[in-house]
């Protein structure tokens, strides 16, 4: 039986939040199953928004009666969906998303929090600050200690993460946290909704999707938080996680997904897979095509009839192109080109050696190229195994002007320049400096990774979260002056727990007490959910 | 960069509040302000129950207050839950210091400086010590130890100038006494010392001089 609910935010309580009451509205999401404790303190928090202008779309999947907690406010803004069967969050978010009406949508975990202007600041930002559809905030991730009681203990409060959009790696893997999101309802109708057959990395799915049709616009102010209890964690998506084999099917089919076009914000990959038949051998290329690659992509198979009929119907964005069995490579090339849907052509040989970022790395420096008649040779590309990314159009003007010379030799006759790409025009380098820090870190070699960090600050953007990890790192190298200098800085604009202790630490060791107590009491207030106007 | 790294369990750091409560409670303490600074030091050891510093803290406290059963207690405890906690012992010593039982307070600060040569407030309690049972054979090494480690400790400089004065060491005395007044012209009592220890190397030239 579930426990009495007792710990209600009165309305006479929060009347002291200054309210927004214009503004388009926005539909909060909340899926929820067996957590009533931690629901009631999410449901608070969104209650104790400063935007009122909400709908507020509450699922029970199944889980634990919360219908007290739901009565006990009687706000007409929540619309509760009280399902007795377990059908899982995708299915859920769905069924909430079928009943949202809200110009805007964000999502809430039912043991996650919104700080009060979580909704006002990402609602700001889209109405009045960019062009972009969908916002996101930065949030505290909570590292909490559950008593036996239920109630949890905060141990720590970091903001793990606070990247600015990059929309090359999300669609290699997801940077935004879905609890900070807001994005419009309309931008649905052209993602889909959520894949309920995605048993992890749903919120990827999603984001990933959207990526398609809008840049994200990142406000980096703290506006939330997100609960992992310490030790071993009961999340289903953890859980779901550890799974290997699920892990990796998810990633795939998630890569592979292709919303319906017109993508506004992403051109198309056509990968022309030339093999003169389907043996093993091109068997094993068009495997690893499909598990190595994460822009988004068709393969033309231009093979014989009676080859293509051995294609596995389980691999997706796969487009049979029946050819003459005696045509030529370059022919048959020809033939898959005319059907090419994408903007960008790779042409890939069987038995190419298939790498991570195989045809990334090219085509990232194709995408930033702002030389015409340009195509990139693929990396491990060699006179024998030779491939190349390149733009339609330029392909089609080469083959349309020498039809009858070999492809590479029509590209260069066509004036059309093939390079190796060169090293600044490589993909994810803050990626890989911030990895090469972090590696630093964890061998203790601390002033290189404070160098790193503060290398990546001046060059790589995302600058508050740079300056932070620097700043953490100086302290450790035993550069505390330094550690104060870099986290008064993040201090002044965006203080975060990290950074008051660093500053507070140092100023004690400079025997500047009341300063340091001021840095730490600000700092044990925001640990202390002093932002939390019901607490 | 490989996203198949499923890095599910990392655990981030889960000092974080504590080291806030316990930072809190520390200058709390430092400002005078002993009632706050226990309060913090009393959150800090329900957060983090398997902690010694905040057993330190409320030891210290009770110490300001004059509460030596109490600071026994919070030292004993922090003694409990970690037995090489150096700075229990320098708080032993205190309450030992505080009963006149010198030669308990000069184990306990000995006792100290082995687990934490870096200790000032063991060092210093074992000079006081020293001075009050009029006994230095030990206490000369660690001052040397620990002002090698922080050579611009002017609070170390003036103990160690006066028991190389004691010691006839006149010459290392004065060395001392002049870095420590390059570094703060204004500390009477090495001026002081400094006079009555060239006073000192006077004499020995001229009984040199006149033995010659």
């Amino acid at each position: 039986m579930s426990k009495k609910y007792e710990r209600v935010p009165k309305h006479k309580e929060l009347s002291h939040v200054p309210q927004q009451n214009v503004g388009p509205i926005v539909s909060v999401l909340i899926t929820t199953f067996n957590r009533r404790r931690y629901f009631a303190e999410a449901l608070a928090s969104v209650l104790c928004q400063n935007y009122r202008n909400l709908q507020i779309v509450v699922v029970n999947d199944g889980g634990e009666d919360v219908s007290d907690i739901i009565n006990s406010y009687n706000d007409p803004r929540i619309l509760f969906i009280n399902r007795k069967e377990n059908r899982g969050q995708p299915y859920s978010l769905n069924e909430a998303l079928a009943q949202s009406h809200g110009k805007y949508i964000c999502y809430l975990g039912d043991d996650d929090l919104y700080y009060p202007h979580h909704v006002s600041t990402l609602v700001n930002a889209l109405e009045n600050q960019t062009d972009c559809q969908v916002a996101y905030s930065d949030l505290y991730k909570v590292l909490c200690q559950v008593c036996p009681d239920g109630s949890r203990k905060v141990l720590s409060k970091v903001i793990e993460i606070s990247r600015d959009f990059d929309r090359f790696f999300m669609l290699y893997y997801n940077h935004v946290l879905h609890v900070s999101l807001m994005h419009r309802r309309d931008l649905l109708e052209k993602t889909g909704l959520y894949n309920e057959e995605t048993t992890v990395l749903r919120d990827w799915d999603m984001t990933r999707r959207l990526v398609f049709f809008s840049d994200f616009y990142h406000v980096p102010e703290i506006t939330g938080e997100f609960y992992q209890p310490a030790g071993k964690c009961d999340r289903i998506s953890v859980l779901g996680r550890k799974n290997e084999k699920e892990y990796t099917r998810n990633i795939l089919r998630i890569r592979t997904t292709r919303p319906a076009k017109p993508w506004m914000k992403l051109k198309d990959m056509s990968i022309i897979f030339t093999a003169e038949r389907l043996n093993k051998q091109a068997g094993i290329t068009l495997g690893s095509i499909w598990q190595r690659t994460f822009y988004p992509y068709e393969v033309y198979l231009p093979m014989p009839a009676e080859s293509l009929e051995k294609l596995d119907a389980e691999m997706p964005n796969i487009i049979p192109v029946p050819v003459n069995p005696l045509s030529s490579q370059d022919q048959r090339i020809d033939a898959a080109l005319a059907k090419c849907d994408g903007d960008y052509i790779s042409i890939v040989p069987n038995g190419f050696p298939m790498r991570e970022f195989w045809v990334e790395d090219s085509l990232h420096a194709l995408i930033n190229s702002s030389a015409n008649n340009e195509g990139f040779e693929l990396e491990d590309s060699t006179d024998k195994l030779w491939g190349v990314v390149l733009k339609k159009e330029d392909l089609q003007y080469a083959r349309r002007s020498f039809p009858n010379l070999p492809v590479r030799e029509s590209l260069n006759a066509a004036g059309i320049t093939i390079r190796r790409l060169n090293p600044e025009e490589i993909p994810f380098q803050f990626d890989q400096l911030l990895e090469k820090a972090r590696t630093a870190e964890k061998n203790g070699n601390w002033s290189k990774a404070a160098e790193m960090f503060e290398y990546i600050t001046k060059h790589h953007q995302n600058e508050l979260w740079m300056k932070s990890l620097a700043a953490n790192a100086s302290f450790k190298a035993g550069s505390h002056i330094r550690a104060a200098n870099l986290s008064h800085e993040i201090n002044r604009q965006r203080p975060t727990v990290d950074t008051l202790l660093l500053e507070a630490k140092v100023k004690r060791e400079q025997k500047e007490f009341n300063s340091a107590i001021k840095l730490l009491e600000k700092a044990e207030q925001i640990l202390e959910g002093k932002e939390l106007l019901w607490i | 960069m490989d996203i198949t790294q499923n890095n599910v369990d990392e655990q981030h750091d889960s000092t974080q509040h504590y080291e806030v409560l316990q930072e809190l409670g520390d200058c709390y303490a430092s400002v005078g302000n002993y009632s706050q600074a226990q309060q913090y030091y009393e959150k800090a050891a329900v957060l983090s129950p398997d902690e010694a510093d905040p057993y330190v803290g409320l030891g210290v406290v009770a110490l300001q207050k004059n509460l030596l059963d109490d600071a026994e207690i919070a030292f004993r405890v922090a003694c409990r839950l970690n037995s090489n906690c150096a700075k229990a012992y320098a708080g032993f010593a205190m309450i030992a210091q505080q009963r006149v039982n010198y030669k308990q307070a000069f184990e306990m600060y000995l006792k100290s400086l082995e687990l934490d040569t870096d200790n000032l407030v063991a060092l210093l309690g074992l000079f006081q010590t020293s001075c009050q049972m009029g006994s230095f054979a030990k206490v000369i090494y660690y001052l040397e130890m620990y002002l090698n480690m922080h050579p611009g400790d002017t609070s170390v400089m003036f103990p160690l100038a006066a028991l190389y004065m004691k010691d006839g060491k006149f010459e290392e005395s004065k060395n001392i006494l002049l870095n420590l007044l390059s570094l703060d012209e204004n500390h009477k009592d090495a001026a002081n010392l400094l006079e009555e220890v060239e006073h000192s190397l006077a004499q020995i030239k001229q009984v040199i001089r006149t033995g010659a």
